[in-house]
């Protein structure tokens, strides 16, 4: 693979937005047949070297090959035409609504403006069949809505689009965030063969074990810079240390183990739905409770159960010792209990509105008096989270869309450490979050876990290895282990979350 | 020049509002009088309280196409209440805003439970009120001794006090209209910026089911907001009444549109890209002043539309084109 000429080179890319420089100097070439990962935390740059090889911006400094040929980028028009697709982390910006499975395989025969003022669905049909072969997708019923097939077959569907125009480089950014492990893999396997045929990829992810899996190599963005180059073998641990320096290699726990007596939460015969099995479940004061297992294992529905969004249909929630049944979430508040949805974006996120707004939000009432706000109360509160958590930004007033993706996350997990609470349940905190956040909450959260407990949710097994005490496993509706993180055999939880039966 | 950019969307529309101000006065110094003042401010209070109405509804990212009509219909009951029922003013007051309380709980129950979308609902009810306010006067204007149906005259007429609502001055210089439009105004600054509810209902507006999820009740709060819309409409149609002194069927034409265009040039006012208090308030005015100024320079009356739309249309561009776009 070394041996070939690059087909594209990227030497000494450098942008600035203002004053702040964002790139510097970044060096990196892709080559033919392989899987080449960019990574860097969030702010490193990585996006912004993306946008440029994409070209959305013009003013870049540096020099790019293709084929050994300088070209300059002027538009997304540019970088479309010297053969480089991009297939966006959003599925449903890729595809049009209301258009069948074929019309979107084709759809640039139906944009172009060449094309025929008659709309000639045979012909569509045909061109789409063709299209669809390189990903082996013919098994899809061409004629029907694009809406009713699963969100990866959408996805297969945009990347054989990007195909079927024979790129140099395709870039793949973030592919796997919506989309399930299995559904993930079937993709790796795909791009295995993309490779094997000859075409270059350039892979973007925030898991950094799909990195480590796929990768041929991996060009590291830090701060701006460039930050070297990784081959295969690749560890997790050299990667991280390439993109954020020597991080505390262990996080600590500061509190005392002898503490985590109370009982905060116990859950006795808790069934949730028709089909689940009952749960029971202990949960101390001081612990992080980790909680894994497949979506669809019930994690979201119990985390619901408790925040009052839905009821239980038997069995007894008890939080201190005393039995408790939340009929909506204001009552599961009033209570302690508090809940970090997944999806920030979706769920968490007030836009346009500034840090300060965004953490107080679920307790106004804490921070008004007669209805009126005091917003002095709310200022410092606001402040002091920030500057705990580590939030980079420009203060309390700068509009939550300022902040990078990992600080967003912050701020939706300070809103709801803020108060006292008994139990913070955290669903899936750390999806789209850089490393360094992801260090800055878990080492808040082992600081500051004393007297309240916290509920952990994630399907990745490798990001509540790092912060819990405990880790539960949880398969279509069972708790099926329930073991202290530091006996933990992780190739036997493995199989315990994807077991079938 | 993102500098100037930044400094346009901030103050741009209140340069501009200055500049006009100054213009008409030194071309025609009597704009500059104290009548003419409040002869502007008196002549944009109705318009002014629907803009605040309707200014609730667009906060939570909704919208009321039915507060002219309440506005209307309250015209016409409280001349009925008046003049064939032949009651005291201050059951035509209270039946007025019972009616639109009640306008304004049925649009936010058909929006929050029936799940009907803003515009369809209230565009249903806009209809349905038009109509209804035709009914108990057999679709004619109400006035001080008309015939009724069984062709006797009507006894009742509109009360003095009633009619000091929207013709009277306090010290024979500010009309009680822009004093109570002032009032309001104020109120409703004050709630939504200084008060957990305004910061709830913005809140709402720009996500709801995260609001949701931080435990706020969002349906009683996107009820409140209907209902506050269909109650500040029939103050408005209260003082119109009170200024026209009669119940005229068609009084309430063109002021849907009208409230409506203040509320969205008051996205631009300062640049806050929403729905605030003081934007509707300020482009309220400003369409007042404009009309008033170029009709002193003796432009012809059936123009006034085609201002407000190059006006309207300009502030949006204010507000929406100059921001910068993400790709």
């Amino acid at each position: 693979m070394k041996d070939k000429q690059p087909i594209i080179k990227a030497i000494n890319i450098s942008k600035s937005f203002g004053v702040t420089k964002a790139l510097s100097k970044v060096n990196f070439d892709f080559h033919k047949g392989e899987i080449f990962s960019i990574v860097g935390a969030n702010g490193a740059g990585k996006s912004t070297f993306i946008k440029i090889l994409c070209g959305y911006y013009a003013d870049y400094e540096g020099e790019i090959y293709i084929d050994g040929k300088l070209t300059k980028f002027q538009s997304p028009r540019d970088a479309y035409e010297a053969g480089i697709q991009v297939v966006h982390q959003s599925i449903e910006q890729g595809i049009v609504q209301n258009m069948s499975v074929a019309e979107n395989l084709a759809l640039e025969m139906i944009v172009s403006p060449e094309a025929p003022f008659i709309y000639e669905k045979k012909k569509i049909i045909q061109r789409a069949k063709e299209i669809a072969r390189k990903m082996d997708l013919e098994y899809l019923d061409m004629e029907q809505n694009i809406q009713d097939i699963t969100q990866s077959q959408k996805q297969m569907i945009i990347i054989a689009r990007a195909l079927a125009r024979k790129p140099k480089l395709l870039i793949l950014d973030e592919p796997t965030s919506s989309i399930s492990d299995r559904e993930a893999s079937m993709l790796f396997e795909t791009l295995y063969r993309l490779r094997d045929e000859g075409v270059s990829i350039l892979f973007i992810s925030h898991y950094l074990a799909e990195i480590k899996k796929i990768s041929n190599r991996v060009g590291v963005i830090r701060d701006g810079k460039f930050g070297g180059l990784l081959y295969q073998p690749l560890e997790i641990s050299q990667i991280v240390k390439k993109m954020v320096g020597n991080l505390q290699s262990v996080l600590e726990r500061s509190y005392d183990k002898k503490n985590t007596k109370k009982l905060v939460l116990e859950l006795k015969n808790l069934v949730i739905d028709g089909s689940s099995e009952p749960i029971n479940m202990k949960i101390y004061s001081g612990e992080i409770i980790g909680l894994i297992g497949l979506i669809g294992a019930g994690k979201t529905e119990l985390a619901e159960t408790l925040f009052g969004i839905r009821n239980s249909i038997s069995g007894e929630i008890k939080l201190n010792g005393k039995s408790v049944n939340f009929k909506n979430i204001h009552q599961a508040i009033k209570q302690g209990i508090h809940m970090v949805p997944e999806n920030r974006t979706v769920n968490a996120i007030i836009p346009e509105e500034s840090i300060k707004n965004n953490i107080t939000l679920p307790f106004l009432n804490f921070f008004s008096k007669y209805g009126v706000l005091l917003e002095k109360n709310e200022i410092k509160a606001s402040k002091k989270m920030i500057h705990e958590m580590g939030i980079k930004c420009e203060g309390y007033n700068a509009l939550i869309e300022s902040l990078s993706g990992g600080n967003q996350q912050k701020v939706v997990v300070a809103r709801w450490l803020l108060m006292k609470h008994n139990i913070v349940i955290l669903d899936e905190p750390f999806q789209g979050v850089d490393i360094k956040s992801r260090r800055d909450m878990s080492q808040y959260l082992m600081e500051n876990t004393k007297e309240s407990s916290v509920l952990m949710i994630s399907s990745d097994i490798d990001e509540l290895i790092d912060v819990t005490d405990r880790i539960m496993v949880m398969n279509k509706g069972r708790i099926l282990s329930d073991e202290r993180t530091s006996q933990i055999d992780r190739d036997k939880l493995l199989s315990l979350i994807t077991q079938e039966g | 020049m993102e500098k100037f950019v930044a400094f346009a969307i901030k103050y741009g529309f209140l340069i501009v509002m200055a500049g006009s101000f100054l213009g008409f006065g030194l071309l025609e110094p009597s704009f500059w009088s104290w009548s003419n003042m409040f002869s502007i401010l008196l002549g944009v209070t109705i318009v002014g309280i629907l803009a605040l109405g309707v200014t609730f509804t667009l906060i939570v990212d909704g919208f009321d196409l039915s507060i002219g009509s309440t506005a209307a219909i309250c015209v016409m009951i409280s001349s009925y209440v008046m003049v064939v029922l032949n009651l005291n003013y201050i059951y035509a007051i209270l039946l007025s805003v019972l009616l639109g309380v009640t306008i304004g709980l049925v649009n936010g129950l058909l929006i929050v439970k029936a799940k009907i979308p803003d515009l369809l609902a209230t565009l249903g009810m806009m209809f349905l009120i038009q109509g209804l306010q035709l009914i108990p006067s057999a679709g004619m204007s109400i006035g001080t001794g008309m015939m009724l149906a069984n062709g006797s005259e009507a006894k009742g007429e509109f009360a003095q006090q009633f009619l000091f609502l929207g013709q009277g001055r306090l010290f024979n210089l500010i009309p009680i209209p822009v004093i109570v439009f002032a009032i309001l105004a104020i109120i409703i600054y004050f709630i939504l910026q200084y008060t957990k509810w305004g910061r709830i209902l913005y809140a709402i507006g720009g996500n709801e089911k995260a609001v949701k999820l931080a435990g706020v009740s969002v349906e009683r709060y996107k009820i409140a907001a209907y209902v506050l819309s269909g109650t500040i409409s029939s103050i408005a149609g209260v003082l119109l009444a009170a200024r026209i002194g009669r119940g005229d069927v068609t009084s309430g034409g063109g002021l849907l549109l009208d409230a409506v265009a203040a509320a969205l040039i008051g996205y631009a006012v300062l640049g806050v890209k929403k729905p605030n208090a003081l934007g509707s308030v300020v482009g309220v005015i400003f369409i007042g002043m404009l009309l008033n100024g170029l009709t002193m320079l003796s432009l012809p009356y059936y123009t006034q539309d085609f201002i407000k739309g190059v006006v309207l249309v300009a502030a949006l561009i204010f507000t929406f084109g100059l921001s910068k776009s993400e790709i």
